[in-house]
């Protein structure tokens, strides 16, 4: 049999990546034509700004996908890392950087733990991370109804600082999911992820550490929102508790519309950045047309179904 | 090559191995037998690493061994191939060939350009052209499982273990892989290789382990044993006939089923037959040739593009499932496990699955009448369950194929067509399900067989279509029915079909 | 013979264990509450309890169906809150307007349901992102045509229909019972009952054996709509205002409800009855919570560890329920 030689690289477009830059394109057209404040690189620097926190939370909430599951005690970690940042710091200069250090170890333990219910005993991540969320939020809000603490104003600043002309926030996501994004391709670790959620015995059977790449994930998405919490702290100078509240769900949407698959072994950061732009921009546009919250709550609703049912979708549980 | 002294493994409420010992040595293709519930399954598990005994040692390589799990008997050289091919199908061929053990790079990072080029070394050894690029999941059954070969191909595997690679595989593709096993026997691989079909297990073992309940009953060298003695071991008779005499239908009567002009995209181009009542067709061919998708739809389970299908004189077009069943047209599917069992439900709901309605009084099912329906046809069917409200999941293979026999012979009775009906179902139990199919065709019902068992289809059918690439390559009757005929027709040259057809 | 009650799946010893331990559960929590404050079992407190249960009942019995079928509905609250919406825009202050609304609002229910399920069935959508998708939608159009502050009146009888009692019994609790009782009878004697379990069990089965399970499917989430829909009528009869948030937290407490009460995930496993248990076990842990004084956030917090506590019980395996 004639060995062939290394094949042609074929360049697989993505249908899932290609709808959502399709989809930037148009709005982004669109709104150009309806503001010429929206296509300024001012804009669109204050979008990635904004973006930056759903983008955290987005890429804890792939890797959870990824994996087969899902995280949704994400919106209550974001409310708790907050409020405990901003509680613990009370202002002090010096407990604030063991403050981000702990809470993001928080973060981490915290998600470990969703982890460790699900893979012993076999409950549906979907369940054990609300049951984690509502003891989150019962737990949050215990404490306090109201915003609370507050964060020296070198950190309040931080979230609004740029460098190299670009806000640092904006800057920290694309880093962080640059880096996620090379583990996932590149690594064992990635690779594994990929496997397990595509099929857990098999993963299992061949050889590969199913349980403890869960486990590691879960503790990654809880880090991530982690992160996002304390990213507010320095928007809001403030522990609010009810800041996460629509982030779990939030967090959901460009996971989905980047094209990784609620069943897991499919998708990537690449189509969850895309899909954080896509919808922060959407939002920013809507508001520069005076459209109300609510409207805009609709549009988000309907681009999950657009999105969702232009691919037929490999029917898996959820 | 590994020994296995005095293993034994429980689960709740079974015991699968009862101090089973085993040995087998490098350089050789040892062939491991057993009905079903012999505990083949769970020697080759306990010898992955999958399953630690409860007790009893094993020996591999010189070295008392005990795993942990699967990854340190890989580790030390042990592969297996099961029989759900335990691939990833996002991931390319290359990915799965290495999966758990890519090549590394700079920092430790995979290095995509030697997992390539090794994937192309490994492909090209087993005189595969496949692109290792390519996705899992656009692959044909017979290139996974070459992928799967490949993957002990990559690593240093000492002990290759295949279970029933042919159940999905048949004819020139199982050539290949014989050829690939007696490769790597020759490289002094040692190669289990468990299978239900014995004309195999004669062509290319050299020893041969029989398992029984749990228990090791015999080894031998393949010289030293028959047909017949095999069977004797496994199942504890000796069965002189496995197949019961061919029915003899009316050779006038009005065909009960006329398919003429079938088609649908992609794999069925062009097929056109006849079935007698009475008559049991046998469809042979290659696996991938459309046999299942005529099935598929003809019964309505996927739309046709076009053709007429003509149902005891009526014409059945654009059928769902329900409108076959209700013109009496069954069809036992390929997969019991996905498409055919409930496994949710008890014996009696699986058997009145289709005609439900009929136990339907002024709104509300009739349990007592489903019960006792179902009573019926266990005693009818001889099939071993505690009672019609026990579940199906834990029965064996053949009863789980009695128990949808007796669903479709329940709902149709003008044509049934079954889809690899002994598939997965030991030779005890293969037996009655054959008798069960000369039965149905004397009761006048038109049987199709759909098989990739040779032996089965010769044994069984009055008729054969052996099909190819979507079309009917020939037709066999009679005395022209043997194994090499289906063969011949099942791999005829394409173009010259085309030739003749033209002329 | 039959019962109304006995499932029609196989029992495993498992599933034995589960049902006696249901019920048994909520017997010790009674138990507790009683203890803790001895007026609980009173006629009046039982019926104040299931009074304002009663409507949380009734979406449990949809949300029992929908996950039967291998699904979820995440909309059924924000349905609710719809639906009260909707009443509210009739401005009706007349008796007679209510069977007008009752219709209206079921049209509405039943359209998103209907709507659910087209996307899940003939899309391929998970029913998770549809139905999040649906909560979403409803949201935005409830929230932009009341401007955020609901506006308008309900005639007077709504408050019968969820305070009222009807010879001595509360008239919404008459209402879930007939729901239940209907649906359970459904569920475990007709055909159509039986066909749920089989599509849930094994859709691709089910096809095969002439069942169409598209339909089936749509189905389930049609009537999840409809006992939303009807759950929000009663809920506003009982709370007796109309907000943008009525029936607040009702999906995800009616699926706790459903998987403490065993009702499976992945389909095809789980009785009604055992789904109302499991809301009535969470019903009893709140008012513990309430009697013991402890500040209404504690709910949240004995919610998420009943969910968990209740599942990984039930759960059968590792690795998926």
């Amino acid at each position: 049999m004639a060995s062939a030689a290394i094949p042609r690289r074929r360049v697989r477009i993505d249908l899932a990546i290609a709808t959502v830059v399709g989809l930037l394109i148009v709005v982004l057209g669109f709104g150009a034509t309806v503001s010429d404040r929206f296509a300024t690189t001012a804009n669109l620097l204050t979008v990635a700004e904004q973006a930056a926190a759903l983008g955290f939370v987005a890429i804890g909430q792939t890797l959870a996908v990824l994996v087969g599951g899902i995280d949704l005690s994400v919106g209550a970690m974001v409310t708790a890392a907050n409020v405990f940042v901003a509680s613990f710091v009370h202002g002090s200069d010096v407990l604030m950087i063991p403050g981000l250090v702990a809470v993001l170890v928080l973060g981490a333990a915290i998600g470990l733990v969703n982890g460790i219910v699900t893979v012993r005993t076999g409950v549906h991540p979907l369940i054990v991370t609300l049951g984690t969320a509502s003891i989150l939020n019962g737990l949050v809000l215990l404490y306090t109804l109201q915003p609370t603490g507050k964060v020296p104003a070198w950190f309040e600043d931080f979230a609004y600082d740029t460098a190299f002309g670009l806000p640092i926030a904006g800057l920290v996501f694309l880093i962080a999911a640059a880096i996620v994004a090379l583990v996932l391709a590149r690594t064992g670790f990635g690779r594994a992820v990929y496997a397990v959620g595509g099929n857990y015995e098999a993963a299992r059977l061949a050889g590969l550490p199913a349980e403890r790449v869960t486990l590691m994930v879960y503790a990654a998405s809880g880090f991530f929102a982690a992160l996002a919490g304390a990213y507010y702290v320095s928007r809001t100078g403030t522990g609010d508790p009810r800041v996460g509240d629509p982030m779990t769900l939030a967090s959901i949407t460009p996971v989905v519309v980047g094209g990784t698959q609620l069943g897991g072994g499919k998708g990537g950061i690449l189509g969850t950045v895309l899909g954080v732009l896509l919808i922060s921009l959407v939002n920013n546009l809507l508001n520069y047309m005076n459209v109300s919250t609510f409207i805009q709550w609709v549009v988000q609703g309907l681009i999950i179904i657009t999105a969702v049912s232009l691919f037929v979708n490999r029917g898996k549980r959820l | 090559m590994i020994e296995l002294k005095g293993i034994s493994k429980s689960f709740p409420g079974v015991k699968s191995l009862d101090g089973v010992s085993f040995e087998a040595r490098a350089g050789e293709i040892h062939a491991l037998l057993g009905e079903n519930g012999a505990g083949k399954s769970t020697l080759i598990k306990v010898m992955a690493g999958a399953y630690t005994p409860d007790e009893g040692t094993i020996c591999f390589d010189g070295q008392e061994r005990m795993w942990s799990n699967p990854r340190q008997a890989k580790d030390a050289g042990i592969h297996v191939i099961y029989q759900e091919l335990l691939l990833f199908p996002e991931l390319s061929v290359a990915e799965n060939l290495y999966v758990g053990r890519p090549p590394r790079g700079i920092a430790r990072l995979i290095d995509r350009k030697a997992m390539l080029r090794g994937a192309e070394a490994v492909l090209a050894r087993l005189g595969h052209h496949l692109d290792p690029r390519a996705r899992v999941k656009d692959l044909s059954v017979a290139d996974r499982q070459m992928v799967e070969i490949g993957k002990a191909l990559i690593g240093e595997t000492k002990l290759l273990v295949l279970d029933e690679p042919t159940a999905v595989i048949s004819g020139r593709e199982a050539d290949l892989l014989f050829e690939r096993m007696e490769t790597l026997r020759a490289a002094g691989v040692c190669l289990i290789y468990v299978s239900h079909r014995l004309e195999e297990i004669f062509r290319v073992a050299n020893r041969v382990t029989v398992l029984k309940d749990g228990r090791h009953v015999a080894t031998c060298p393949i010289a030293e044993v028959t047909r017949d003695s095999l069977v004797t071991m496994m199942v504890g008779r000796s069965l002189q006939d496995i197949f019961p005499a061919k029915p003899r239908p009316a050779a006038s009567a009005t065909p009960v089923l006329s398919v003429r002009d079938l088609r649908m995209a992609p794999k069925v181009r062009q097929v056109s037959f006849d079935l007698l009542p009475g008559e049991i067709l046998g469809i042979a061919g290659l696996v991938g040739a459309g046999r299942s998708e005529v099935a598929h739809a003809i019964f309505g389970a996927s739309t046709r593009d076009s053709g007429t299908v003509i149902l005891d004189g009526l014409l059945h077009d654009r059928p769902t499932p329900r409108v076959s069943i209700d013109a009496g047209l069954g069809f036992l599917t390929e997969d019991r496990k996905g498409e055919g069992l409930l496994m949710l439900l008890d014996t009696a709901a699986n058997i009145s699955a289709p005609t439900l309605k009929g136990f339907v009084t002024s709104g509300f099912i009739d349990r007592d009448a489903e019960i006792q329906a179902a009573r019926d046809e266990i005693g009818r069917f001889r099939i071993a369950v505690p009672g019609p409200t026990s579940g199906v999941s834990a029965l064996s293979g053949g009863n789980q194929q009695k128990i949808l026999f007796a669903r479709w012979t329940r709902a149709c009775r003008k044509v049934l067509i079954l889809d690899e009906p002994t598939r997965g179902v030991d030779v005890g139990a293969k037996v009655e399900i054959y008798r069960i199919i000369r039965e149905l065709a004397d009761a006048g019902i038109g049987v199709i067989v759909i098989s990739s068992e040779l032996p089965e289809v010769v044994g069984l059918a009055t008729r054969v279509l052996v099909m190819r690439e979507g079309i009917v390559t020939g037709e066999l009757s009679g005395e022209d029915i043997s194994e090499t005929a289906i063969m011949r027709l099942a791999t005829a040259d394409m173009a010259d079909l085309a030739a003749t057809a033209a002329a | 013979m039959t019962t109304i009650t006995e499932p029609v799946s196989v029992t495993s010893p498992t599933d034995l264990a589960r049902r006696i331990a249901l019920p048994a559960v909520l017997v010790v929590l009674i138990g507790i509450a009683t203890a803790l404050q001895p007026s609980f079992m009173s006629g009046s407190n039982i019926q104040d309890i299931l009074t304002q249960a009663a409507p949380l009942g009734m979406v449990v019995l949809g949300q029992t169906l929908v996950i039967l079928v291998r699904g979820l509905d995440l909309s059924v609250a924000s349905l609710m809150a719809t639906v009260a919406v909707l009443a509210t825009a009739f401005n009706a202050t007349s008796n007679a307007m209510i069977p007008v609304i009752f219709v209206a609002a079921m049209v509405l229910s039943a359209m998103v349901g209907l709507a659910s399920g087209l996307l899940i069935t003939r899309r391929n959508v998970s029913p998770f992102l549809a139905t999040l998708a649906m909560m979403i939608v409803l949201q935005g159009l409830r929230f932009a045509y009341t401007h955020g502050a609901p506006a308008g009146s309900l005639p007077p009888g709504f408050r019968t229909l969820g305070t009222g009692q009807f010879f001595g019994i509360p008239i919404d609790l008459c209402a879930f019972a007939l729901l239940f009782g209907v649906l359970g009878l459904m569920m475990h004697r007709s055909a159509l009952g039986r066909q749920i379990y089989i599509v849930g069990g094994n859709p691709r089965a089910a096809d095969l054996v002439g069942i169409r399970s598209d339909r089936i499917t749509i189905l389930c989430y049609v009537l999840s709509s409809m006992l939303a829909g009807l759950g929000g009528l009663f809920l506003v009869g009982y709370v007796g205002t109309v907000d943008n948030f009525v029936g607040r937290g009702y999906e995800l407490d009616s699926i706790i409800a459903a998987v403490v009460g065993g009702v499976a995930l992945s389909g095809g496993r789980g009785t009604l009855a055992g789904a109302v248990t499991g809301a009535l076990i969470l019903v009893v842990m709140f008012n513990i919570v309430i009697i013991l004084g402890l500040p209404i956030q504690a709910q949240l917090v004995i919610r998420g560890t009943i969910i968990i506590a209740a599942a990984a019980l039930f759960a059968r395996n590792a690795r998926g329920a």
